[in-house]
């Protein structure tokens, strides 16, 4: 459980982070609030000659909520994020889906944006991520460019970002006053991965779904939207929304998947409990729109 | 209840400090950070041992090429099986002719049994650099891997393959034994039941895992070990005999020790292999388990399969049993109890707090390639409790009758004990039917079924279950008899008070948290007469405490407290003696309080505790014959039964199969207790442990053996957030046998827990017919037992 030599890069600036990171991009990672890497360094699963860390860079701890955006940086701790008030009226989903990361002491430390550049199929915030929609901003001594959420998840643990690229922000749409949400993962212990859940996002315009996201997390190798079962939903009354649509929209959750066994939850679980959560995730925000329209 | 009579020769001195739930005296270094651990430990000129464990399940060595170390013999050294050759391999205890032998060498020579079996160990400068030279050197090892043997039924799949050639099988025991006339039993029965059930392997996780430094000092020709262990003297013992030297030039210290649960009584290879590395290199060895590798190479537990035929009558009564116990061993039936460890402890614990008259065992064990199951908290208890508590609750159910209703039927009534139970346990004393009513009472039992039935119309589904239990206490040669693994013993504590009056106690019962230093200084204080802060208990050390055991199967309050309340009381005739020659009485008129001793009816007459003792050391007008005021005794006791009873409130959301708890009662009756606020505690930790079991925590492997929970984000251990409100009721049955009425505990709520967790379950489930067969409760157990998603044995 310790781990192998690697030299520790303390980085002033974000372009002393990226000329390292140009210098050596496959042997280097970047460390912000470590609390995946430094487990798998320890574990010697990962064994990175550089760690280029941004912790010391000023200004990168931003939490900057905007006209239907919010802006997170590369540093902004869970803890903090979690106890804005500000972020907490932009996106009350974010802040609840905080408190399912990990322990209060692991969110102390461990950063959203870390979060979601680990990009862990299991974990809260890519799926969070992806249902509010965003952009990450990925700087590389290039240049910058921005990537959509829908494009940033590749694979398990795999993005869109260059080795060469540090995610330097995350930014989130924030919906609008109609919407509602729902977040709901079935763990083994509080604090734990997921072994499925489901972050949705209803919003209404007169009395009818406008707009629906839906975004199952534990059920493949990224966070899945739920196309099918969004559109089901647009267009439908908000009172149309009976038993017998959420059973379908259940069903038709369950078969966009095809997750597989592990120690966890078998495969069906997972599929079928997904189908639950999606039911339920669609009811709650409904519920929640409907009180705020 | 009925104040059970101590004769005379068994009493102790009970005054103001037993049965005060007075504070723990050690808590506040626990508390800051100060306690000292095997790790926290430094010397001079140390390095530090990391272990090159197997990869493969089940593997031939062919060779380790340790020429890929830089600095080999210079700044890194390595040590594998064959430098260790001479050493002679482990082998249990157990005396009993027909279980065959699985000698373990400290360090594998010629094969490797399981993932994490080991293969060599790095020594270097510095932690950092033993791990880098160690993940070198795994990579120099080379295998020929050999079919796994991942499970009892692959180990006796025809052409398996053997783990000890030798032996020929992999089975290593199999005997059966008749308590009573089942044939007629179930001749007579109205109805037969049956079971197959597969107990979890889980295991013990204490917060410090294991560790050992060992240091040989040439100028003295001593040996000092420091090891997380719960047996000092008994580990002093072995390690003499593994290496060859004399017992006296051999010490072993166990300084703090961050949690035991019986993992930490047998001897662990490493115990053996870094004394022997420290000798050869004559430099001290430090070696530091890491959570991964606790996980892999630290021994597991429970893991069993119990298959049940109960006959019954038509109102509940169980009139006999046959049960097959086989025990899942692991790669080596370990050393001190062998794999009968789970199986026949399971068997002779069977019966319970029932009325069993007929009941056939057969007991069997397999070796696999897997972690070597040895003692975890509730051996073998755990397991016989969960099938047969379950059990009785799906009797009731199906001949409907209340799951309350049929313990009362068939339990064991105060007024009839002691009882000799049909597998040979001498129950001492108890109160079976007495905690089961208190529980009822305190969870409102009735109020609770009108809540369950109205909720139910809600798509609510919430459950309460009840496990009774006996715990088996004062593991000597009575009680180890009695659970069918003899092992004679017996220990001692010396009891001193020094020039100045202050009061050292030395006991061999060795303490892991369990408070003992506050305990036991209760027991001093009120033998003697004086106040608790003026005694000090120690342990741990072979070369401050006399010999005995140590610490496991609930043996210290009993063992431990008697040799401590019997010293103290030598120790008073010993002040009353010299006091009495200060004050010119008899000492028959004399009494201790408060330390002051003084004539009985005349307070002024009197002499402090220090001005005795000054005297008693330095005034040879008044002083004894023997003028140190000391004693040790012994003390072998007869066994002693605790009982209790769990209940668990829970509920199960029937669209996850996700199980919370709301609520927990325990009801515990350990005899006299010594400090309530310690039972309270034992109680309740020993609870979030079957919570753990019932829930949560499983060692699984893959069908090809490798381990599948290596890291704590797979192997789960309940954290706060997962344990409700747990209320601990006391009951007080004095043993009738023991000195004090004292009664070991503090396993019965793991013992308990995993059946009431599992009966709360069904219980919720009723509707859906759900029986459980195995542990852990994981939601997608519980919606296959609710038939939503495939089969229960998925």
């Amino acid at each position: 459980m310790k781990p192998p030599p690697f030299t520790h890069h303390a980085c002033r600036s974000v372009e002393e982070a990226l000329g390292l990171l140009d210098a050596d991009p496959d042997g280097s990672k970047v460390i912000s609030g470590g609390q995946s890497l430094v487990p798998m360094m320890n574990l010697r699963l990962a064994s990175p000659a550089h760690l280029v860390d941004l912790n010391p860079i000023p200004g990168l701890n931003g939490i900057d909520v905007g006209r239907g955006t919010l802006t997170l940086g590369a540093t902004a701790r869970q803890h903090a994020v979690e106890r804005s008030a500000d972020v907490t009226a932009a996106a009350p989903l974010l802040t609840a889906a905080l408190a399912h990361v990990g322990h209060p002491q692991i969110r102390n430390r461990g950063t959203v944006v870390g979060s979601i550049c680990h990009a862990d199929p299991a974990a809260e915030m890519p799926a969070v991520f992806l249902t509010l929609g965003g952009e990450v901003t990925a700087q590389s001594a290039a240049g910058t460019r921005s990537i959509a959420a829908e494009d940033f998840f590749d694979s398990y643990l795999t993005t869109a970002l260059e080795p060469n690229e540090i995610a330097t922000a995350v930014t989130f749409n924030t919906p609008n006053g109609s919407s509602g949400w729902h977040f709901e993962e079935v763990t083994r212990r509080h604090g734990d991965f997921a072994i499925i859940g489901v972050v949705a996002l209803l919003t209404l315009a007169d009395g009818r779904i406008s707009d629906a996201r839906l975004t199952i997390f534990g059920g493949a190798a990224t966070p899945v939207r739920l196309p099918a079962v969004e559109q089901l939903l647009v267009g439908v009354a908000a009172g149309d929304v009976d038993a017998d649509l959420l059973a379908q929209a259940a069903r038709e959750a369950s078969a966009a998947l095809r997750p597989g066994d592990d120690i966890h939850a078998s495969g069906d679980y997972r599929r079928h409990v997904a189908g639950v959560l999606t039911a339920r995730g669609i009811r709650t925000s409904l519920e929640r729109a409907s009180a705020r329209a | 209840m009925s104040e059970t009579i101590i004769e005379s020769h068994l009493a102790i001195r009970k005054d103001k400090w037993i049965g005060k739930p007075t504070k723990r005296v050690e808590d506040p270094r626990y508390l800051t950070g100060t306690a000292r651990y095997v790790a926290d430990l430094e010397l001079p000129r140390m390095l530090h041992a990391v272990y090159v464990r197997s990869p493969h399940p089940h593997a031939r060595i062919l060779s380790v090429d340790t020429s890929v170390l830089p600095g080999l013999g210079k700044s890194v050294w390595v040590f594998t099986g064959q430098d260790l050759r001479d050493v002679p391999p482990l082998i249990d205890h157990v005396a009993l002719d027909n279980l065959l032998r699985t000698p373990q060498n400290v360090i594998a020579i010629d094969k490797v049994r399981f993932v994490g079996d080991a293969v060599a160990v790095v020594v270097a400068g510095d932690r950092y650099a033993a791990e880098d030279a160690a993940e070198q050197l795994s990579a120099a090892v080379e295998y020929e891997v050999l079919p796994p043997v991942p499970s009892v039924e692959a180990a006796n799949a025809p052409g398996a393959a053997l783990l000890f050639d030798d032996l020929g099988t992999n089975e290593i025991y199999r005997q059966t034994e008749k308590h009573g006339d089942t044939e007629k039993a179930f001749a007579a029965a109205d109805r037969v039941f049956t079971t197959r059930f597969h107990h979890n392997r889980y295991g013990a996780a204490p917060m410090e895992t294991r560790g050992v430094l060992a240091n040989y000092e040439r100028s003295e020709q001593q040996l000092t070990v420091w090891s997380s262990t719960q047996m000092p003297h008994f580990l002093r013992s072995v390690i003499a005999g593994q290496l060859g030297l004399p017992e006296h030039r051999v010490r072993v210290i166990a300084p703090e020790v961050g949690g035991g649960f019986g993992q930490k009584m047998c001897t662990s290879p490493e115990e053996i292999a870094i004394p022997f590395i420290a000798l050869q290199l004559g430099r001290p060895v430090k070696w530091i388990e890491d959570r991964h590798e606790h996980l892999l190479a630290a021994t597991q537990a429970k893991e069993e399969f119990i298959n049940l035929e109960v006959a019954v009558s038509n109102e509940g009564k169980l009139l006999g049993v046959r049960g097959e116990f086989i025990g899942d061993g692991g790669g080596y039936s370990f050393n001190t109890e062998s794999a009968l460890i789970e199986p026949a402890l399971a068997a002779k614990s069977f019966p319970g707090p029932y009325r069993i008259e007929a009941f056939d065992e057969e007991v069997a064990a397999s070796l696999t390639n897997k972690s070597p199951v040895a003692a975890y908290r509730g051996v073998g208890w755990t397991a016989a409790n969960t099938v047969r508590e379950i059990m009785i609750d799906e009797i009731a159910r199906e001949l409907g009758i209340d799951p309350v209703e049929i313990r009362r039927r068939n339990m064991l009534r105060s007024d009839e004990l002691p009882y000799r139970s049909v597998t040979g346990q001498l129950y001492d004393s108890g109160s079976y039917l007495e905690s089961l009513e208190l529980a009822m009472k305190t969870v409102d039992y009735d109020a609770f079924r009108t809540m369950q039935e109205r909720l139910r119309e809600q798509g609510r589904y919430l459950g309460l279950g009840i496990s009774s239990y006996v715990e088996q206490t004062a593991w000597g040669s009575d009680s180890s008899a009695q659970a069918g693994t003899p092992l004679p013993s017996h220990d001692n504590s010396t009891v001193t008070v020094d020039p100045s009056g202050t009061v050292t106690v030395a006991v061999s019962t060795s303490c892991h948290g369990q408070g003992h230093e506050t305990s036991y200084a209760q027991i001093a204080a009120d033998g003697l007469g004086v106040d608790m802060a003026d005694v000090k208990v120690v342990f741990g050390d072979t070369l401050t405490s006399p010999y005995g055991l140590g610490t496991y199967a609930s043996r210290s309050a009993v063992i431990g407290g008697a040799t401590v309340a019997r010293a103290s009381a030598d120790v008073r005739e010993q002040i009353l003696k010299v006091a009495a020659n200060m004050l010119e009485a008899n000492p028959d008129d004399l009494v201790i309080e408060d330390g002051t001793i003084s004539v009985a009816g005349t307070p002024s007459v009197s002499k402090t505790l220090a001005e005795v003792a000054y005297a008693a050391y330095w005034d040879s007008e008044v002083r004894s014959d023997e003028p140190m005021l000391t004693s040790t005794r012994f003390y072998d006791p007869p066994a002693t039964y605790a009982n209790g009873c769990v209940v668990v409130l829970a509920e199960v959301d029937a669209d996850t199969g996700v199980v919370t708890l709301d609520r927990i009662v325990a009801i515990e009756d350990c005899g006299t207790v010594i400090n309530p606020m310690i039972v309270e505690a034992q109680v309740q930790g020993a609870i979030v442990q079957g919570i753990g079991g019932a829930l949560f925590e499983q060692f699984v492997y893959g069908d090809d053996g490798q381990p599948l929970t290596t890291t704590y984000m797979d192997y789960l251990i309940p954290t706060s957030t997962d344990v409700p409100p747990i209320e601990v009721l006391s009951l007080e049955s004095p043993s009738p046998f023991s000195i004090g009425g004292i009664k070991g505990m503090g396993e019965g709520g793991q013992i308990a827990a995993p059946a009431a967790v599992a009966n709360a379950v069904a219980d919720a489930l009723a509707p859906f017919g759900a029986r459980v067969r195995k542990l852990p409760l994981a939601p997608d157990y519980v919606l296959r037992l609710m038939g939503k998603i495939g089969s229960p044995n998925g």
